[in-house]
């Protein structure tokens, strides 16, 4: 099924966001399917505003966070991890691929794995059908 | 130290559902679906499990509320009755009957709408009778 | 002497050591919760149809949180009281819990995972049956994510978004609920839109659905709501070797921290 998908990345302040900015000023190319939205921390990142997301039309949602040990709120990202796992068994019993949620930790030195997630993630959800006709 | 579930309707709208009153200590605070009801079978809607909340609320009016001079003051039922039939009566005299209207209500009962309906024809004299579940 | 005969007596002892026992009371051919305070009341004591007794001793714990309190129990529903007391809910040291076996008819039709109680239990009354399997449950993981998607959407596109599920649930007590957030849940839309309010509510059930069924009981459109968050539970005790309702020592996995190896 070809059509742009649109993402929407979750990436927080003080790793992956930093990391998406280094991609940029790096010059590096990563898919222009990806809106970045800065949150303080990945483990502010609640099931219903990831739900919302989908709702509001995202194909595939990103959450983006800071590796083990380097969080910035100690274990925010303890969190996360465990959050979106069960976020994902849900969505997979609901009937909802849940391939379209991906965490992935990324740091402030990282810019070139952060372009890499997130081609490989837009890849990943081009696959899969638009989330407008899943929802329909 | 009492509590107690006092069945009852609800008085939304014309299913009937069963409802449990949740009385602690002498005050409503909340209600319970009826298991086993052959109308509501241990269900309610939004309305039904928020049916509760008028009954103590804050907001409730306690006495007649009379305004004059563009602001309310507490009177007597008597005060507010002789109001009332002053105010209709001298409008169906200058006015004519249809110049007046009676809006009634789903929360009141069959009987009481009746007698509303029979007021407004009988002593008002007009048919301008109407229910709010019709707006 | 069946289950009924045998629960009377055991009220009628407690009712020496506590000032009230939360049970079942029929009155007009209905049965509700009561607070049985004297003996001369217990000649309406009922079993069932099943209600979520600890919502009632919760509320009656809130107003009077000095009083000793008793209450008929069954499997779910000590689950439950274990579950709202690891969250302070509930004080359980003055509560004499007396245990209620389900019968066969009624675990099957809970399809209940332990239709009995015994962690809290002071005493016990009827005999203990096996669990029973969720057939939907496992029917639901043979099916691929397109069919399960078919299932659930048809099942909540009939949801009147009553709250019914919400306010029956005796796990959930946050006095500012997400679902009412207009933020999450957009308003003034029924069925409300998916996946939103349905798995918004699924995720906050992570950790403490014990699978009492309450939820399903008061759906006015009879959607099948425990078999999605029994399914969840399985995944989660899986996941993070958790169940909730067994014992008040476990921890809820979702709020704790991770032990990270350095």
């Amino acid at each position: 099924m070809m059509y742009e998908p649109k993402i929407v990345a979750y990436a927080c302040t003080y790793c992956s966001y930093p990391g998406a900015d280094l991609a940029g000023t790096s010059r590096i190319k990563y898919s222009p399917n990806v809106n970045i939205i800065r949150v303080l921390c990945s483990g502010r990142v609640s099931p219903e505003l990831i739900l919302r997301t989908f709702r509001e039309g995202a194909d595939g949602v990103l959450v983006l966070g800071c590796h083990f040990g380097d969080c910035h709120f100690i274990n925010g990202n303890h969190r996360t991890a465990k959050r979106i796992p069960v976020l994902q068994r849900v969505l997979e019993f609901s009937g909802i691929e849940p391939e379209r949620l991906r965490l992935e930790w990324v740091s402030a030195s990282e810019g070139e794995r952060f372009a890499q997630i997130v081609d490989e993630f837009t890849e990943t959800v081009r696959e899969l059908a638009p989330m407008r006709q899943v929802l329909a | 130290m009492e509590y107690r579930n006092v069945l009852t309707t609800c008085p939304y709208c014309g299913t009937g559902c069963g409802l449990y009153l949740q009385v602690l200590d002498g005050k409503v605070v909340g209600t319970l679906p009826v298991k086993g009801h052959p109308i509501s079978e241990g269900a309610l809607c939004i309305k039904g499990w928020n049916a509760h909340s008028f009954i103590h609320h804050p907001d409730r009016l306690t006495s007649p509320l009379i305004r004059e001079q563009g602001r309310f003051r507490e009177a007597s039922w008597d005060k507010a009755y002789d109001l009332i039939a002053d105010k209709f009566s001298s409008l169906k005299e200058e006015f004519g009957p249809d110049s007046l209207a009676v809006l009634s209500s789903a929360k009141c009962t069959n009987e009481e709408n009746y007698l509303l309906q029979k007021f407004t024809r009988a002593v008002l004299g007009t048919n301008n009778v109407d229910h709010c579940a019709r707006l | 002497m069946n289950r009924l005969e045998a629960l009377r007596d055991l009220i009628e002892e407690a009712l020496d050591e506590v000032d009230g026992v939360v049970g079942l009371r029929s009155s007009s051919g209905y049965v509700a919760p009561h607070l049985f305070r004297e003996r001369e009341e217990l000649h309406q004591l009922a079993v069932s149809p099943k209600y979520a007794l600890p919502t009632t001793l919760r509320l009656i714990q809130t107003a009077h949180p000095e009083a000793k309190l008793g209450i008929v129990c069954r499997g779910c529903e000590e689950r439950g009281l274990i579950e709202m007391a690891k969250r302070n809910q509930i004080n359980l040291d003055h509560i004499a819990v007396i245990g209620l076996a389900c019968t066969a008819e009624e675990a099957e039709e809970c399809r209940c995972a332990k239709p009995y109680p015994s962690v809290l239990v002071d005493s016990h009354v009827g005999e203990r049956v096996e669990p029973v399997a969720d057939k939907l449950a496992e029917e639901l993981r043979q099916k691929g994510v397109p069919e399960r998607l078919d299932f659930w959407l048809s099942q909540f596109n009939k949801c009147i978004k009553c709250y019914g599920c919400r306010n029956a649930c005796p796990q959930c007590f946050c006095p500012e609920c997400t679902l009412e957030e207009e933020l999450w849940v957009e308003r003034g839309r029924v069925p409300p839109p998916f996946p939103s309010f349905h798995l918004i509510r699924a995720m906050h059930t992570v950790g403490k659905c014990v699978g009492c069924r309450e939820c399903e009981l008061s759906c006015p459109a009879h959607i099948p709501l425990t078999t999605l968050y029994t399914l969840i539970r399985q995944e989660v005790g899986e996941m993070f070797g958790y169940e909730p309702g067994v014992a008040l020592e476990d921890e809820p996995p979702l709020v704790l921290p991770m032990e990270v190896e350095s």
